[in-house]
């Protein structure tokens, strides 16, 4: 069995438990948004599981905004984590978190700060219940709700929630707590399955005007030297919120630092829009220009992600369009591109 | 190569020899050997200040000591210029695709440099050397700016005593001294000097060089799979995460630095 039934008490219960266990984060509502926060026993009730994703990734709780990686010439620097419970993770940020596993764990070479950070890591995923106006995950093959990648996943439906077990991981927590766990009614289910439908339906007509004739990556491979891109990305200022506020973005800078008699190395978030990005020594720029940042980004994304990893590096989060200074729209490009083709 | 990707390991530096007014070659000695292979780069550390990624430019057989041939040409070079012999240096690597010698084989070997990239063509021709009973000719075409901007200049010497090779240099400013050739290193790149259609050629040099020494070279007659070209971009993690390196889908630390024109003709621009 798979999927399962608990009811609204005994999940708090359980928050509570994981608690005393691990650093638990959830969303709570915020002037209409969802923010996460620090669930301890006595704030379970703030938990929040409705609406869409949270305004803030969780990939800085995995990849460290900044983190010290290095500490030379002396004692290996300590690998160390804590046990974190992310609870209400949707389907696009498990999908970030996908990209973030497979950038920082696959090749010849690993990263192991990383890794440590999702080693003691339990993803507990939770379906939409509703969509934002930015939100377009279905666009780039996502779904509402969580298809994979979580170890637990919730979906809301009358007094409870429907429990799919996703790993392991999961599969232990449910173990641990046989007693809270029922036999899911085939009504909870038709409910999880209506709500799935209702979201989807609500995103298609979100993003109605945006509808392309064509696959984004091909879309992205014959628009490579198209000039409209300088129009296209005329409103970008540089202020790399796009590439902050995006769960699939993993480009660092490794800075070094005296300490003491020794140095430091950290490694920070980088965002491929500041213009000193790619300056190699001498000043030579492969991409001195703003527009040809930007156009990067979206390359990065749909075309060279797509021959590297196999999969778009854009989740459909809309992050980046709410956080824009310049107000572009990912979706109006896409469609701006997908009509030159015609 | 320690679990943490991002520790460098200590190097001693041994000697410092001032190649030209700019240029400056480093011989180090690291605390374990480093084995690499020709056209591999390194992460250079600079205690406290940063990291450079440069190509060794010694003989990859020689693993004891590691040299490097460094342009002064931002602040962590700068700071490299000033190091003295008994300082301490971070290394981290070897990183990256190195130059595929057995594909030479049976061939004639075209090499053309520019500036401070003859410094990785360094490594390459000591490796090429010990392999000469396998290769058909050496043909070495190198330009810098001026007569003094010329490294390795005993060296060079050396290098035109060795059977199956001929070098030849030009510079962009002669001086009263210079008896050889004047212009950019294209003028000395001429028809007939290998068999271009089943040559191999290999370039290293600044981006601008770059280009018009591949153009030269295609319109030669030179195979699209057969011209090698060593992309240094702002290699900063070496190890395929950190992004700054990216050449349209290739990331030039791990699927480079060496690439063959075929992998790279269709990226825009991408010099």
């Amino acid at each position: 069995m798979n999927e399962y039934f608990i009811n609204l008490n005994d999940f708090n219960y359980l928050i509570c438990q994981l608690t005393e266990k691990a650093h638990v984060v959830a969303p709570a509502n915020e002037f209409n948004r969802k923010y996460l926060f620090d669930v301890t026993p006595g704030n379970v009730q703030r938990i929040d599981l409705s609406g869409w994703r949270t305004v803030e990734t969780v990939k800085g709780h995995f990849f460290k905004v900044a983190e010290l990686v290095s500490r030379y010439f002396g004692e290996e620097t300590h690998l160390s984590a804590s046990p974190l419970v992310v609870l209400g993770a949707r389907g696009c940020d498990l999908e970030g978190i996908n990209v973030l596993d497979r950038v920082f764990g696959e090749g010849d070479f690993q990263d192991p700060f990383y890794l440590v950070n999702r080693e003691k890591s339990i993803l507990i995923g939770a379906d939409c219940t509703d969509c934002g106006k930015n939100c377009f995950c279905t666009m780039v093959g996502g779904q509402p709700y969580p298809e994979r990648y979580f170890d637990l996943n919730l979906s809301v439906v009358p007094n409870g929630f429907v429990v799919e077990v996703g790993s392991d991981k999961g599969k232990r927590i449910v173990d641990d707590y046989r007693n809270i766990f029922s036999k899911v009614l085939k009504l909870a289910l038709e409910a999880k399955t209506a709500n799935r439908e209702m979201v989807k339906a609500k995103l298609t007509q979100v993003n109605r005007q945006y509808q392309l004739e064509h696959e984004l990556a091909f879309v992205h491979k014959k628009n490579l030297e198209n000039p409209r891109w300088r129009e296209l990305t005329k409103d970008c200022v540089e202020c790399s919120a796009c590439n902050f506020a995006c769960p699939t973005c993993t480009c660092f800078l490794l800075t070094d630092q005296p300490a003491g008699k020794n140095s430091e190395r950290h490694k920070i978030w980088d965002a491929c829009l500041k213009g000193g990005y790619a300056r190699v020594a001498g000043g030579g720029n492969p991409r001195g220009l703003l527009y040809q940042r930007l156009q990067n980004r979206y390359h990065c994304k749909f075309d060279y992600s797509y021959d590297r990893l196999q999969r778009y590096t854009c989740v459909g989060c809309g992050r980046c369009i709410d956080g824009c200074a310049g107000n572009i729209n990912m979706r109006q490009v896409f469609a701006a591109l997908d009509r030159e083709l015609k | 190569m320690s679990a943490n990707p991002y520790q460098p390991i200590k190097a001693e530096v041994l000697e410092v020899i001032t190649e030209t007014p700019q240029i400056k070659t480093f011989i180090l000695r690291p605390e374990t050997a480093l084995p690499y292979l020709s056209g591999q780069f390194m992460q250079v550390t600079i205690p406290g200040v940063g990291e450079c990624p440069f190509t060794p430019s010694s003989d990859p057989k020689k693993t004891d000591t590691i040299e490097f041939t460094v342009m002064k040409a931002g602040q962590a070079t700068s700071r490299m210029h000033e190091l003295k012999p008994g300082e301490t240096v971070g290394l981290r690597g070897p990183f990256g695709r190195p130059y595929p010698l057995e594909k030479y084989h049976g061939k004639d070997v075209y090499i053309i440099g520019g500036g401070v990239g003859i410094a990785p063509l360094r490594a390459l021709l000591l490796a090429l050397f010990h392999e000469l009973d396998h290769l058909n000719k050496i043909e070495v075409r190198l330009g810098a700016r001026s007569p003094r901007d010329i490294p390795y200049k005993e060296e060079l010497n050396n290098w035109r005593k060795k059977e199956k090779t001929k070098l030849v240099l030009t510079v962009d400013r002669g001086d009263a001294d210079w008896q050889g050739s004047v212009g950019v290193v294209t003028e000395i790149m001429k028809p007939g000097d290998v068999n271009f259609e089943t040559a191999v050629a290999i370039v290293c040099g600044p981006p601008i060089m770059m280009k018009f020494a591949a153009k030269k070279l295609l319109e030669l007659g030179i195979c699209e799979k057969n011209l090698y070209l060593s992309m240094e971009k702002n290699m900063s993690c070496g190890i395929g995460k950190c992004f700054h390196c990216n050449l349209g889908k290739h990331l030039c630390c791990k699927d480079g630095p060496v690439f063959t024109w075929s992998e790279i003709k269709d990226i825009p621009d991408p010099w």
